[in-house]
Order: C-alpha cells, then structure tokens, then sequence
C-alpha cells in the first residue's frame, strides 16, 4: 500500500514537471509546443547540399539550415557574427578572423582554424591533394574570381590570416558568406557525403532527404546560438503555387514560401493566415547587345546597344512604377543603382523617370530619328529592333507578364521589339556561345549570395554569361579603384560614385527588383523573412 | 510460344537500343549543360572547364562508345543536376512512387470502367447510359490540373484535411492523385467497352446464346465482353504505360514525387544521365506492357495464335 502510494507521489511530481515545463514555454506570453513540426510549403528542391557545388536561392534555403558561415546576416541584411566573432584587415594585404569557440558540427567534430583552412582549399581549389580529396565541380571558382588571395594560414586555435598579393577589401563577404563544411567528416567519408549525409553546425540536423519530394530536420541541440523554439521542421516540394496555397489554407503547412503577388492581397485578408514580404536581392532587367565585334559571334558587327544614350533612352521608356503597381501590386521595386537594395554598399540612385518623351530625343541624339509609316525609327536606313530572347516560365509569371509589357512600351517610342520566347537551356546557350544577334537583347534575372555591392558592380568587368555591355575603360578603372581601397568609409563613396557613374551609363534596362511573399498559419510566431536568399528560423515558435 | 517469346524479346533488345542511341543524340543537339553547373559570372573558360569535367569536350562517337560500354550495366552516369547515378535517381522514382500511383489510378480506371461500359452498352439509349455517356465525356474533357485543384479544394480545403492535399507515402494520399490520373482514361475506357459490347451484342452467337437459354450474365461477360475486349486492353496497356512513364501534370499539382517530375527538370537542365537512364526505363516499359498485351489478346482470344 505504501510502495503504491509512493508511486502515485513519483508520478504526480513527473507529470506536474511536465506540466509546468510546458507551461515555461511561452513566447510572447503565448504558450508554444517546443516538440511541434513545422511544415514549410516551398516551390523547388535543391539540387545539392555541398555548398561548393552550387548556392543559387533554392539551394541556398536549404543549405543555409544546416551549414552555416564565418559572417551571418541579420533581418535587415547587415552582416554579423557567425562562426567567426569578428573580423578585420591587418594590413591591406591581410585579413584576420577570430572564430567563435565551443562550436561543434552536428557529429561532434569541433569547429577551429583547421576547419577554416580546409575549407579554404577546396574554394580556392589548392592542397587538395594534402587531404586526399578529389573535390565536386564547383558552382564558383574563387581562384579565377579572386586570383589575389594567395594563402592563408592559422595564427593560433581560433584565428586565421589571409593574405593576399593586392587588397581585397571584401574578403570579409567573400570567404566569409560562403557556409562552411566538416574537414575530418569530408576526409574521412569523402566530399560526396557532404552531399549525401550533410553535418554542418547550423541550428538544424538533416535527418532524411526524398528527393523532390521533402527534407526533413530536427533541431539540434548542441546549438551554439539562440535555437529554434520547435523541435522538427520539414521542406515539403509542393511545385504549384495553388497547391502550396490549398496546402496552408487546409493546415496542413504552416508556412508557404514564394506566395505569388497577386494572391497575397486576398490570403492578407483570410482568419488564421498572415501574410508577409521583404526586399530580396533577385534584380530583373535587360540585358542589350553593346559588346563590341571581337567579344561574340558578330559577323563583323558591333552591338546595336553599344551606344549608351540608347541603353538610357530604352531606360526612361519603361514605366517601371506601372510594372511594379499592376503586375507586382507593389510586391517589387524599381531601383536605378546597378546593386541591389539590401546589398552592403549600396546607394540610392536618382530613378530613371518615365519619360517617353526624353527617350526618343535621346534616340533622336544617337541618330534614330526617321520614323516610317510604322513608326519604327532608322539610322541611315537600318532600323531599330530588338530581338528580345525572352525566358518563360522560368523567373515566375510576374516576369513572364512584365516582358511583353515592357516590349510595348519600347514600341511606343520607335523600337521594334521582335520577342523570342526561349527555355532557359536555350537562353543560357546562347549566351554562352556568345551567339546573341547583334541586335539582340534578353531578359533575365540575377541575385547573389554576398553582402557586398562587388558581387553585383563586378558584372560588367570580365566577359561572362551576363556581361554584354563591358565597361569602358573609364569605369574599368573606378572599379579598380573600389577593389584597391580597404579603408571602409573611402570604399563606399568610391562604390556610391561607381553606382551613379553605371546608373548613366545604363549597362541594361534595369525593370525592377522582386519581394519576397511569405504566407503563414498565425500558429508561426516570430517569423521575419530574411533579405538574403534562405529562411531563418532560429528563435521562431509555433503556438501550442 | 516459346519462340514467339524469343523472338519479341530479340526485338525488344533492338528497339531499346534504338531509342536510347536516338536520346543520346537527340539531347546533345540541344546543346550542353555546363553554363548550368557555373555561376552567372562564369567566363568562357570556366565554361570550357566544366565541360572537360564533365567529358563533353570529347568527340561524339567516344562518347557514344562510352555510354554504349556502360548503358546494358545500368551505368548511365551521375546526375549533372543531383551529383548522383543517374539510374539510381530514375529508379527511386520510379518505384515506389510512380509505380503506386499508376497501379492506383489503372486499377481504379479498368475495374470502374468495365461494369460501366458494360452497364451502358445494355441500357442503350435509357437514363444509365446518358448518365454514364455525360460522365464520360465530362472527365475526358476535364483537364487534369483542373481536376486535380478542384479535389484539393473540396477534399482537404473545405472539408479541413479530409484528404492531404499534397505529399506521398499512405493510401490517404493516394486517392485523390489517383483520382484525378484515373478519370480520363476511365472516361475513355467505359466508352470502349460500351462500344465493343453493342457491337458485339449484335452478333449472332449472342442471339443463338440467349436462344439457348444461357443466362444473361453469361452471355455479358463469358461471350460478350471477352470479345468486345481487345480494343479495351490494348488501350489499357497503352494507358498503364503512360502513367509508369510519369503523369507530370498530376504529379506537380499533388507534389508527387514520381518520375515524370523527375524527367521533366531534367530536360531543361540538359541533365543527360538522367534523361538516357528514364527513356531506358520508358522504353523497357513499353516493350514489356506491348508484350503482355500481346499475350494477353491470346489468352482472351482462342483465334490469336502465338508463335
């Protein structure tokens, strides 16, 4: 009788600490359920979970959940601590980074200075046969990028030095946004299970990945920072828009990502669903021919878009505020600086007003002027077309309306504008090739996974995919200018006055620069989406 | 028989062969996938380095021969996309996500459709044959997104989650991709049978049956419908490959992760390996479900002969 009283006694203290644990959980003196799922709605899976292999803004949202990098971004998009505690330039040859101590990967294996080393030589692409790893193809070559940055070194458990044979003022963005991977786990199990079985030291595990179907993890415990307040999260593919919408509204996720503009005006107005949107840095315009003769398959002819009064002219036709109003119901933004908004570095330009008018006097000034019965204007007897390879279904169907539209406008001032509506495949062909008509434009969107406004002013420097209006030798020099200069303040009015210098030259027609919609159950709390390409969800809580 | 097996088989062999080696080329006149592997801002040499990575710098026939060495072990190479073999991608696909929906949505679109086409082909011209011509046409004409979002917003949106509304792996999730895969070949199954049986039951062999006293269920389905159902398996054959091909619009609308997602990705992204290793399954589908039906004709029909 005792022995059983006493096990009443046990049990009521178990389940009054249960109780009372359950009710020390609260956020914002809302009860919330720590061993909840959340189920989040996204349109894609990744390809790759190796972060060497590729970090577009699909991969970059799952890759980021799990590993994470030596600068972290916060809500606003400013960088701060990761895994490094802080970091700075030496000399103007050198940068240092103090680690952040006490973190360990998901497997135990402790974070340090070797760790960052290694993973300096698989981006750098050197030593690699030091540590017996025959490495990935990788999405981007930081030798061919950054040629500069030499060697790097570890100065103590905790601090490595890089160096480089000319400054690199942002080596910090560079090196440091890039997440960072296991050195024993890679040596030991191969690169190929950094794809497979990825363990990084980001707040969540990845417990199981069915391809295209979801990724699931759980939140791991050993957390250096301040950790998710629910226990398992799961990326479910739901491919369609609809799909994702019906999946919220019969609860079955709680939060959708990639919320089309039109349909977050009437989910804003629906009992248990919020919706929300932020500033992101996928920047879409169009890119026009204005390379000269020797820089693609020309035929002997420069770009038609080599002169920049026209690029400018093309801008001032565009009535971007229209796009953004009625294609993008105000989920987008016009920017006339060459950066995005919410990169480091940017400054505001002054908006390249709709300005029919302006445009066709500044394509008077550049010589089209002899409009035909068809209204399309003529140089000495050539006239003045666009073909415009136009990418459908592949950036969203707010891009896919904006296109057209804007070939209407460029019509309305004296531009044929011939659309070709291409796959992607065959777009990214093309400009491979190099085999874009002389006349020849294409829309397109480009973002980043930096901080700062190099990633986005470097466009224009060497010839690649997106480069078809080289920079002249005079901006070629400024943006020298902005990569040689490590003092902060002195870096950013040299990158402001880059920025209004491009802004004129107009090396495309810039059209607008896209939000990002979030639609969630009123069940997620403290959910703020994230500038940068990924979700975070450290510190977010699902109601009880 | 025997022979008759042998020889399809020897013909499969070929036919196979044929459609892979027309892939092969075929994707690579599309151009090459490694401008998707680099960042935007990858030069030309970058580009030029990938593709020697990738071994797309060498002439066409050693690739050719490479592939031809490797394709009969299953080898179709790794995913450009998923870094991973290739045929082991198409496979996970393929089964068991694929292979349960087809199976679902053929079983639910035969075993529906011969009672209803057998129903209307009796009720000529009466209350149940317009009721089930009007269905027919209905779900033929249904597109199969549609369809699908309007089973979503009844079966999980207004009924709250009486049906997941996305998502694999128990039989609830099943129904209403199954469904939605199922109602046009159903539709188009139903008006076969209803056909193949007025035909049929016009047939003198039926009238000297009834004349004889056999009752009618008998003459329906062991004289009638074995007759009236050649067109109907040959169909269905055709049907059940299609779906183990991958039903994409389907399996984008409800999330499902089959392989003609799979597929369909892989396309624009010039992803090869995968594109050769899924036409290989196709295409052995095919061969297989071509040579099932073949045997089953003579099973139902003592008149064809095998060999």
């Amino acid at each position: 009788m005792a022995k059983r009283t006493a096990r009443r006694w046990v049990w009521a203290v178990v389940l009054a600490l249960a109780v009372g644990t359950s009710e020390a959980q609260t956020v914002d003196g809302v009860a919330v359920d720590a061993d909840a799922e959340l189920v989040v709605a996204v349109p894609d899976d990744t390809n790759n979970m190796d972060p060497r292999i590729g970090m577009g803004s699909t991969r970059s949202n799952y890759i980021r959940q799990v590993f994470e990098s030596l600068v972290d971004v916060d809500a606003q998009g400013k960088p701060v601590p990761g895994l490094a505690l802080s970091w700075k330039p030496v000399n103007d040859l050198t940068w240092e980074f103090t680690l952040r101590r006490g973190v360990t990967f998901h497997n135990g294996e402790a974070f340090n200075a070797d760790t960052v080393l290694f993973n300096l030589d698989r981006m750098f692409r050197k030593n690699l046969d030091k540590w017996g790893v025959k490495d990935v193809t990788a999405g981007t070559s930081f030798e061919k990028v950054y040629p500069a940055v030499t060697r790097w070194e570890k100065v103590g458990d905790y601090t490595v030095r890089i160096y480089s044979s000319e400054p690199v003022p942002n080596l910090w963005d560079v090196v440091g946004r890039e997440p960072l991977v296991p050195r024993e786990y890679a040596i030991k199990n191969g690169v190929e299970a950094l794809n497979e079985r990825p363990v990084g030291t980001g707040p969540w595990k990845m417990v199981a990945w069915k391809r295209n179907d979801s990724m699931r993890f759980e939140r791991y415990e050993g957390y250096w920072g301040s950790p998710p307040l629910f226990k398992r999260l799961r990326f479910q593919v739901i491919p369609e828009a609809g799909g994702r919408l019906a999946a919220l509204r019969a609860g079955q996720v709680g939060l959708v990502d990639a919320v089309p503009p039109l349909d977050a005006g009437v989910l804003g107005r629906e009992p248990g669903i919020k919706v929300m949107s932020s500033a992101q840095k996928l920047y879409c315009r169009i890119y026009l021919n204005a390379r000269p003769k020797d820089k693609f398959d020309s035929g002997g002819k420069d770009g038609l878009f080599t002169d920049p009064r026209v690029r400018l002219a093309f801008n001032l036709a565009v009535n971007k505020e229209g796009i953004v109003q009625k294609i993008f119901h105000g989920y987008a933004q016009a920017n006339a600086s060459p950066v995005a908004t919410v990169s480091y570095g940017y400054a505001a330009q002054e908006p390249y007003a709709y300005d029919p008018k302006r445009a066709r006097a500044l394509l008077a000034e550049a010589g089209w002027k002899d409009a035909g019965p068809d209204g399309v204007l003529k140089r000495d007897g050539e006239t003045l077309t666009l073909q415009l390879l136009f990418p459908a279904k592949h950036y969203g169907q707010g891009f896919d309306e904006t296109t057209p539209a804007v070939a209407e406008m460029l019509k309305a001032v004296g531009v044929q504008v011939v659309i070709k509506p291409v796959d992607y495949g065959t777009l990214i062909q093309t400009v491979t090739k190099g085999t874009l008509p002389y006349n020849g434009g294409f829309t397109a969107c480009r973002t980043s996974n930096n901080l700062d406004a190099d990633d986005y002013l470097r466009d224009w420097t060497a010839i690649t995919l997106i480069n078809w209006a080289p920079y002249p030798a005079d901006l070629v020099e400024l943006y020298r200018a902005t990569r040689r200069e490590v003092d902060p303040q002195k870096r950013l009015k040299l990158m402001a006055d880059l920025q209004r210098r491009v802004r004129d030259w107009a090396p495309v027609v810039s059209l607008y620069q896209e939000a990002k919609i979030f639609a969630a159950s009123t069940r997620v709390l403290r959910f703020a989406p994230l500038m940068d390409l990924h979700m975070d969800f450290r510190g977010v809580a699902l109601r009880k | 028989m025997p022979s008759f097996l042998l020889r399809r088989l020897i013909h499969g062999v070929f036919v196979v062969w044929g459609v892979v080696t027309a892939v092969f080329f075929l994707v690579r006149l599309t151009g090459d996938p490694s401008a998707f592997l680099v960042d935007q801002s990858a030069t030309r040499e970058e580009i030029a380095h990938t593709r020697h990575l990738l071994g797309l710098d060498r002439p066409l026939y050693q690739q050719y021969a490479a592939f031809l060495l490797a394709a009969p072990r299953g080898d179709f190479g790794t995913s450009i996309r998923d870094k991973r073999p290739a045929m082991g991608l198409v496979l996970e696909h393929l089964w068991p996500a694929t292979v349960e929906l087809a199976l679902a949505a053929a079983l639910l679109s035969t075993v529906l459709a011969v009672p209803l086409g057998i129903i209307s082909a009796t009720h000529k011209d009466r209350a149940a044959d317009h009721v089930s011509r009007i269905a027919s046409l209905l779900l033929q004409s249904m597109p199969g997104f549609w369809l699908g979002l309007l089973l979503i917003l009844l079966f999980a949106v207004e009924l709250r989650g009486f049906l997941p509304a996305f998502g694999s792996g128990t039989w609830r999730h099943l129904v209403l991709p199954a469904v939605a895969l199922a109602a046009a070949p159903l539709a188009q199954n139903a008006r076969l049978v209803r056909a193949g049986m007025l035909e049929v039951l016009q047939q003198d062999y039926v009238r000297t049956a009834r004349a004889k006293g056999v009752p009618e269920r008998g003459i329906l389905y062991r004289h009638a419908f074995k007759n009236a159902a050649i067109p109907f398996i040959t169909v269905s054959g055709l049907s059940l490959g299609f779906m183990l091909s991958g039903a994409i619009i389907i399996e984008t609308v409800f999330a499902w992760p089959g392989l003609g997602r799979l597929i369909v990705q892989a396309v624009p992204g010039r992803d090869f390996p995968v594109i050769q290793a899924g036409v290989f399954v196709f295409a052995l589908i095919f061969v297989a479900l071509n040579l099932v039906v073949d045997l089953l004709y003579a099973a139902v029909d003592p008149r064809v002969r095998l060999g």
